[in-house]
């Protein structure tokens, strides 16, 4: 009996954590939104600090992205046409391509990346913030760090991955067409009535969607949790433990959601 | 000069553009810069069919299935839209068959014949055939019906053939009479010529039918032939055709007879011309079961399903 | 101490505990306040940062970050972010924490006698160190 009781309390436990969390993420993305809305946010600092981050973000990475994405899009693409081939059904691979490389996997790599990258750099700098006394000292001479602190890096998320993840989606279509029909204009018709059948504007407004989320989640919950870092610095690693769990989780859920509400 | 917002202004810039460029080359092959044509189709099964499902000429894809409904008989009519590049693929006599191969997605196969046609106009309204033949044969066979009364009633004593037949006798009486020359000088000889072009169209419909009456015994009495069911319908849309085929023999002689009256005078009527119409428009429908019961039954078919 | 730590909003601090944004440079960090306090734009605030860095003597540290500076320097710093709040009372804790290596009473009194500098700055100190205000 008392075994039963415990363990429903630490599902209790567990369930009132995952509902916290929930709960601060949406707080967290109310005050962002309305810091968003607010005239005063947007002054040239502020765009600064944007444009900053979306450099650091987005553009120092790009030589080394492009080229990860190059590999990885000419694997998968050699993978599908390979097996397509074999099994009779080379018809198919450009539409196999399309629907892995482009509405899934390349997004879902981008937002990875971006996590691994600026997700857990950002996730480290809010802890030490935090640790150092420098958001108290912010508090102190009240001065909401979320204009010029914050909220750049959730746009810069955003920004970066609905971009970066829309380049790799075009070079992934241009290497599939050179991979399916080689250097000519023979298969253009055809190759452009596949792109037409399966990128109408739904499906193209929830990619967009879910890289917008993809871009969120891998600047939201780092910050969240790094905000939530206990005073100590032996706490920055397990902050930056946790914030990563949480992203890389988030972007399951994100994953597993798009495709059940595409395919079901 | 800010290297960093150069840079940052570059990636923007670039990206931004890219995306557009590909918006729009999304919306050129959406057929959005173009207008749309529009076909309904007909069927007596949507087993399958879903708005996406490719309309297939020739192996290309060149519209697709927007919406499927049913109209105020309980029939299936499935909406189709093309970019109007693609509608001159379609003509009036295309026959638009609903493809459902083992592995692949089911598509809807024009075939369009001949492509010196005349073009199919928008908004019409053709039938989708399925080329599952036990599903197929009620509907054929009620097809067969229809066209078989068509004949029946060309070739009735009243019947309007008869009937023009009795009034060409009365022309070709009056053609005696005073007058009789006036009439016969402003009937025009395409008339006449009219009525010999719809006979000989009848007779090659008759050979057709000839041809297919005998794959049809071929076919019922093959040793691995169909179910007792599906048998027994085919046997039935076999006496069908026969009747048919005598009906248009029937046909045949009385317009032998009506060529042979108004060959005499070399004159015709609006009659005459009414009677053409008529009797090509029988013709036409049969041509067309005949094609449809050449495509459906699948008399020449491999029945062996070959896997990769 | 904690005292100190628990005066209220009304006073402007200047303490080890209050550090400056580690990724900002001095005059961003002034520049702060009236920034998104009193939403003023980006170069008025600037400009107001500068003025008060160059009334303390110590314009050169405007684009120094926090680690490139001098104890001196980073105390300078906090001086004007605490200025900058403009409110009714300064004060001054433990000095000699973040002034570590420096004769610090005399080095803040050399500031204070800068320019045209208002108001009273409070000094909170161990009280063994009493004797080296004794100037």
């Amino acid at each position: 009996m008392n075994f039963l009781a415990a363990s429903i309390e630490s599902l209790g436990a567990k369930i009132v954590r995952v509902l916290t969390v929930g709960y601060g993420l949406l707080a967290f993305l109310t005050e962002a939104l309305s810091a968003l809305l607010d005239r005063n946010t947007w002054n040239r600092a502020t765009f600064n600090v944007v444009v900053k981050q979306v450099y650091f973000t987005a553009v120092q990475i790009l030589p080394v992205f492009l080229t990860y994405v190059l590999v990885i899009s000419w694997l998968m693409i050699t993978i599908i046409l390979t097996t397509a081939r074999d099994f009779g059904l080379g018809q198919f691979a450009s539409e196999m391509t399309i629907r892995v490389l482009v509405l899934e996997l390349l997004p879902f790599l981008t937002a990875l990346y971006i996590a691994l990258r600026s997700g857990s750099a950002i996730n480290t700098e809010i802890a030490l913030m935090r640790v150092n006394n420098e958001l108290d000292a912010l508090a102190h001479c009240k001065v909401p760090p979320m204009p010029f602190e914050f909220l750049p890096r959730l746009i810069s998320g955003v920004i970066s991955v609905v971009a970066l993840a829309s380049l790799a989606c075009l070079i992934a279509v241009m290497l599939g067409y050179l991979a399916i029909y080689g250097l000519n204009t023979s298969g253009f018709e055809y190759y452009t009535r596949t792109i037409s059948k399966i990128l109408d504007f739904k499906i193209m407004a929830g990619l967009f969607f879910k890289c917008a989320l993809f871009g969120l989640a891998v600047t939201l919950i780092p910050i969240t949790a790094g905000l939530e870092t206990p005073k100590k610095l032996f706490m920055v690693p397990v902050s930056v433990l946790r914030g990563m769990m949480k992203v890389f989780f988030a972007i399951m859920v994100i994953e597993v959601v798009s495709l059940a509400l595409k395919y079901i | 000069m800010n290297t960093f917002h150069f840079k940052v202004g570059l990636f923007t810039l670039a990206t931004f553009l890219l995306g557009t460029a590909f918006l729009a080359y999304l919306l050129y092959a959406r057929g959005y810069f173009e207008n749309t044509y529009r076909l309904q189709l007909a069927a007596a099964t949507a087993d399958g069919v879903v708005p996406g499902v490719p309309l297939v000429f020739s192996g290309i894809e060149i519209g697709h299935v927007t919406s499927l409904g049913l109209n105020e008989n309980g029939g299936i009519v499935i909406q189709v839209e093309l970019p109007e590049r693609h509608a001159k693929w379609l003509k009036q006599d295309s026959i638009y068959t609903l493809d459902k191969p083992l592995i692949g997605s089911v598509k809807i196969s024009v075939d369009s014949g001949d492509l010196v046609g005349a073009a199919l106009p928008e908004n019409s309204t053709m039938l989708l055939l399925t080329p599952d033949i036990n599903k197929e044969i009620p509907v054929l066979i009620a097809q067969v019906k229809a066209i078989l009364a068509n004949v029946e009633h060309l070739t009735r004593k009243e019947s309007d053939v008869n009937a023009t037949l009795a009034n060409l006798k009365t022309v070709t009486g009056r053609m005696t009479g005073e007058y009789g020359m006036l009439e016969g000088v402003l009937g025009s000889p395409q008339n006449a010529r009219a009525v010999t072009e719809s006979l000989d169209k009848t007779r090659a419909l008759m050979t057709k039918l000839d041809t297919l009456t005998a794959k049809t015994d071929q076919w019922l009495f093959a040793r691995d032939g169909l179910a007792d069911s599906t048998r027994e319908s085919l046997a039935q849309v076999r006496l069908m055709l026969d009747d048919a085929q005598s009906s248009l023999k029937k046909a045949d002689a009385l317009m032998t007879n009506a060529v042979a009256i108004s060959a005499d005078v070399k004159a015709g009527t609006q009659d005459i011309a009414a009677l053409r119409a008529e009797i090509d428009d029988a013709v036409r429908k049969a041509n067309a079961l005949v094609n449809e019961i050449n495509k459906l039954w699948p008399f020449a078919r491999d029945p062996e399903v070959k896997l990769p | 101490m904690a005292a100190v730590a628990e005066l209220d909003d009304a006073v402007a601090r200047v303490a080890l505990e209050l550090p400056l944004r580690a990724n900002l440079s001095a005059l961003d960090n002034i520049a702060l306040i009236p920034l998104y306090q009193r939403h003023y734009d980006a170069t008025e605030a600037g400009r107001q940062a500068h003025a008060l860095l160059a009334l303390l003597g110590h314009a050169e540290i405007a684009p120094l970050r926090d680690p490139d500076m001098t104890p001196a320097q980073r105390f300078v710093t906090q001086l004007a972010r605490a200025l900058m709040l403009k409110r009714p009372r300064l004060v001054i804790d433990r000095p000699g924490a973040i002034l570590y290596d420096v004769p610090y009473p005399h080095f803040i009194r050399q500031l204070a006698s800068q320019g045209d500098l208002t108001g009273t700055w409070e000094i909170f100190d161990f009280s063994w160190n009493q004797t080296l205000y004794s100037e």
